[in-house]
């Protein structure tokens, strides 16, 4: 009775996810970074991992409203920037809730906030809606320093925030204090590489439903998606309440990490380079797509911690390489491999056909 | 009680009067052709029925309900559906999801509910115009002929009880005119109410019961083919005042 | 009360002659080759400390350096539109993208080679009284300077041949670009004008303020607010603009108590509100959006 269960089971697993080359990818994708810490990796490591795991999640959520509804934002470090004050907020400044409940209110707070920016530009196209995309985090950056320190940190931030697994929670369970450091984040790597992993699937099943198609109706002709009889105001903001949903949860989770050390400042959440991160992994992992910006975030950050080893330079030379990526494949590196990959199997279907002509002669 | 009802209908871009005082009346179940030279206003009128533009002055009825100037895809779920003159496709998605869009308005996903899934309304759409094979093709790898098409089966999934076809016929090579002719002879068999407008003529004389006549902006002929060929004014307008 | 009018209306007028400077650059390239140059501030930054460079390291008088400074900044320019922005022209989201990559690289570069830190730049020193109001010698320059090359600019546009080229682009391209006009060198050449008129401003502004790595995000804020509010495209808006919203903002630092640090601010609601309200802005061509 047993075995039979787990046969069924195995049997479903493989057709759905084995036989199917880029979920057999993904699926060992998860099992390499599931397994990893068994090689024992360096805290450093472990951290960058981590804010790669964040930067996922925000890129992705910026390629939903993007790379799949069409209304840029080049300003997507608000809702970054709204969740991470927001939960830090919500933890310290002003009450002392638990993250498991501060997070998911944050997340709605951004949700509002990406509701409210997506009426704001319902009838925006294209290079305008970039530019007030682009201002916003900006004005918001200015009021939080202008307002009293006592509201919003000011320029310095909020700091002292509580982490994710402090180390009294290993420290209580028999690990010394060093010992102890490493679990944490340890236990860190695991939550955000868990979120990700969720967030993402469901971004993806998002983004290649039905509901994903009308998104990409509305991305290449709003007018004829209106005229196919789609409330097309309706799933614009749906996507904006989305994405503002899943960067808020990044912002959360980056306020939370080892990353932040427990400070939360404008310059590390509303900035303009923020903003850009997401815009340099989608565009470079391939826009659009959904696993593109993973993949894009992967490789943007470990360029940049390779690049440490050049010392002062490495920014520079890290964001020229990012331009000439976007000079050069504009649609990401996904898009380009797959698409070579279709060309090849073309070629291959080709001669096959012409290998069948001959041998009928 | 007439299908569509159009009464007065003004439109003025700046100092250009695109549509003039523009009224006619469209039953169920007939074919209306829609003519006229270039720049006539006939593209605008359609944008004003289907509330893409909205109108200076004037009304549209449809059932008897008062839809002017109305949000396009509200006049799309009331039954009103049309092609584009020059076609707009979604470039990034197959034609099957291309037709699927429509299924998914509130209008067809109610009348469809138990019946059939989007998917296989979409299919069913584009076998009624003959392009099932292309499935599963990018819309951007489509030949204009069959983008033409395309956008017949979107207009069609849309369940619409008005079809306004605008230019169906453009850049079609004769076989393709000829399997539209007898795609829209069918579509007047299966009962669909529709409009017209059309430059090649011989077609859509073929095709339309009553014609009316749009120059300048403004209504000048209406009548059964063979009336408006014989009107004077109307051949003056073509062809040039006969000295 | 009269007094804070006066001063208002002194400063207002400095700010908004220098803004419109500054704002023309970007607006003339929006105009003529559809591109919206996120890099115009980056610009801005690399006049000054290339002029600072020229002085200090190069140990160079102030004019010459000045114009040295000016000159190498507009062909930086015509070189990022050339290596950079043309090869994505069509696509205007990529187009933004390469030129905040640019705009961040330039920062990089200049955080390198001059630390994070405040630079003076000084060109003029001394101040007059212009009807009681204190007023530098060097704001005065600015002033002078900024109006006589926004003359001149008028001018050109109006009357030369290249600027007429200009005006047809502008227009219609394509029909331009049938008449025989070569799109992509008038591209280079609009390019390097507002990348040296940036770089002018730059030094003209960082001489009586500082100049800092992150001194390119106010202009370049502050630049589209204007072209905005008067109107992608139109060389008169932005005039206007400027005006306007120098003075919004001399009004706000000068009425407000404590007002200073909301002056950043005003360009960026300005830009905002118009955005919502009337996105063609005062002078731009109203279009029959299509619902």
């Amino acid at each position: 009775m047993v075995t039979t269960i787990i046969r069924r089971a195995y049997s479903r697993f493989a057709t759905s996810v084995l036989d199917i080359p880029p979920r057999l990818l993904a699926f060992l994708f998860l099992l390499l970074f599931l397994f990893l810490p068994i090689t024992r990796p360096s805290s450093r490591i472990l951290l960058i991992l981590i804010s790669t795991q964040i930067m996922a999640i925000f890129a992705v959520s910026w390629d939903l409203l993007v790379g799949r509804s069409g209304q840029f934002s080049l300003g997507h470090s608000l809702f970054f920037g709204v969740g991470a004050y927001a939960s830090a907020l919500l933890s310290k400044q002003f009450f002392e809730l638990p993250l498991w409940a501060t997070i998911p209110l944050s997340m709605i707070i951004c949700a509002l906030v990406a509701l409210f920016v997506g009426i704001l530009c319902r009838r925006m196209r294209g290079s305008y809606l970039a530019l007030v995309t682009l201002a916003l985090p900006l004005i918001l950056t200015v009021a939080f320093i202008s307002l009293p320190a006592t509201i919003a940190g000011g320029e310095n931030g909020i700091s002292g925030l509580p982490l994710f697994f402090p180390r009294e929670f290993f420290i209580e369970r028999g690990f010394n204090w060093k010992e102890a450091l490493y679990q944490q984040y340890l236990a860190q790597y695991y939550l955000t590489l868990l979120v990700m992993f969720v967030s993402c699937y469901i971004l993806y099943r998002i983004a290649y439903s039905k509901t994903g198609i009308i998104l990409v109706s509305i991305l290449d002709d709003e007018v004829a998606s209106k005229a196919s009889g789609i409330n097309t105001t309706k799933y614009k903001l749906m996507a904006f309440v989305i994405s503002g949903l899943f960067a808020g949860l990044a912002g959360s989770l980056y306020a939370h990490s080892k990353i932040s050390e427990g400070t939360v400042g404008p310059a590390g959440t509303l900035a303009l380079t923020v903003s850009f991160m997401p815009v340099m992994m989608t565009v470079l992992g391939g826009i659009g797509t959904i696993y593109g910006p993973i993949l894009g975030a992967y490789i943007i950050t470990i360029l940049g911690e390779y690049l440490r080893v050049i010392g002062e330079w490495r920014l520079l030379i890290y964001i020229t390489i990012v331009i000439l990526f976007i000079v050069k494949w504009p649609t990401g590196i996904a898009r380009y491999a797959t698409e070579k990959f279709e060309d090849l199997q073309e070629e291959r279907e080709l001669e096959e056909r012409e290998k069948k002509k001959k041998e009928k002669k | 009680m007439p299908l569509l009802e159009v009464e007065n209908l003004t439109k003025r871009f700046g100092g250009l009067t695109a549509v003039n005082g523009v009224s006619f009346e469209v039953n169920e179940g007939e074919i209306v052709g829609l003519i006229g030279p270039n720049g006539a206003g006939k593209t605008t009128l359609f944008h004003l029925i289907t509330g893409i533009l909205k109108p200076d002055s004037g009304t549209v009825k449809f059932k008897g309900e008062d839809v002017t100037g109305l949000d396009p895809y509200k006049i799309v779920n009331k039954g009103i559906a049309r092609t584009f003159q020059v076609v707009r496709p979604f470039r990034h998605l197959p034609t099957i999801a291309n037709v699927m869009v429509p299924c998914l308005s509130p209008r067809v996903k109610k009348k469809i509910e138990w019946l059939k899934s989007p998917e296989r309304k979409a299919l069913d759409m584009l076998e009624e115009v003959g392009l099932s094979d292309l499935m599963l093709e990018p819309a951007a790898n489509v030949s204009h002929g069959d983008l033409k098409r395309l956008e017949i089966a979107r207009a069609l999934a849309a369940e619409p009880d008005l079809l306004l076809l605008d230019e169906p016929f453009g850049g079609l090579n004769p076989i393709e005119t000829d399997f539209l002719i007898k795609s829209i002879q069918r579509f007047y068999l299966d009962g669909y109410t529709m409009v017209i407008v059309e430059h090649k003529l011989y077609a859509l004389m073929k095709l339309a019961k009553r014609v009316i006549v749009l120059h300048y902006g403004e209504k000048i002929a209406e009548g059964s083919p063979k009336e408006v060929s014989k009107n004077k004014k109307v051949i003056e307008v073509y062809m040039g005042k006969v000295a | 009360m009269i007094e804070t009018l006066i001063t208002l209306l002194i400063l207002g007028a400095i700010s908004g002659a220098i803004y419109a400077l500054l704002a023309l650059g970007f607006s003339l390239i929006y105009g003529v080759a559809d591109v919206i140059n996120l890099a115009h501030g980056a610009l801005y930054m690399l006049g000054a400390y290339m002029f600072y460079a020229f002085v200090s390291s190069f140990q160079l008088e102030s004019l010459p350096a000045l114009v040295l400074a000016v000159i190498f900044v507009g062909f930086t320019g015509m070189i990022i539109y050339r290596l950079f922005v043309h090869p994505v022209i069509e696509d205007v989201l990529a187009v933004l993208m390469v030129t905040l990559g640019v705009t961040l690289m330039v920062e990089q570069l200049v955080r390198l080679n001059f630390g994070g830190g405040n630079i003076t730049v000084n060109l003029l020193q001394g101040s007059t009284e212009i009807v009681g109001v204190t007023v530098t010698t060097q704001q005065l320059l600015a002033f002078a300077v900024s109006l006589s090359l926004l003359a001149v600019l008028w001018i050109f546009i109006a009357k030369s041949k290249i600027g007429g080229a200009m005006r047809a682009v502008a227009q219609d391209r394509e029909v331009a670009m049938l008449v025989g006009i070569n799109t992509e060198r008038l591209y280079m050449l609009t390019m390097a004008l507002s990348a040296s008129f940036a770089a002018l401003a730059g030094i003209l502004i960082a001489a009586y303020t500082v100049a800092s790595p992150g001194m390119w995000s106010y202009p370049l804020t502050m630049s589209f607010a204007v072209v905005v509010l008067g109107g992608l495209g139109s060389i008169k808006g932005s005039l206007v603009g400027a005006f306007i919203v120098g003075y919004a903002e001399k009004a706000v630092t000068v009425l407000i108590p404590q007002g200073s640090y909301l002056q950043g601010l005003v360009a960026l609601v300005v830009m905002v509100v118009v955005l919502l309200v009337r996105p063609a802005g005062l002078f731009g061509k109203r279009m029959e959006i299509e619902r």
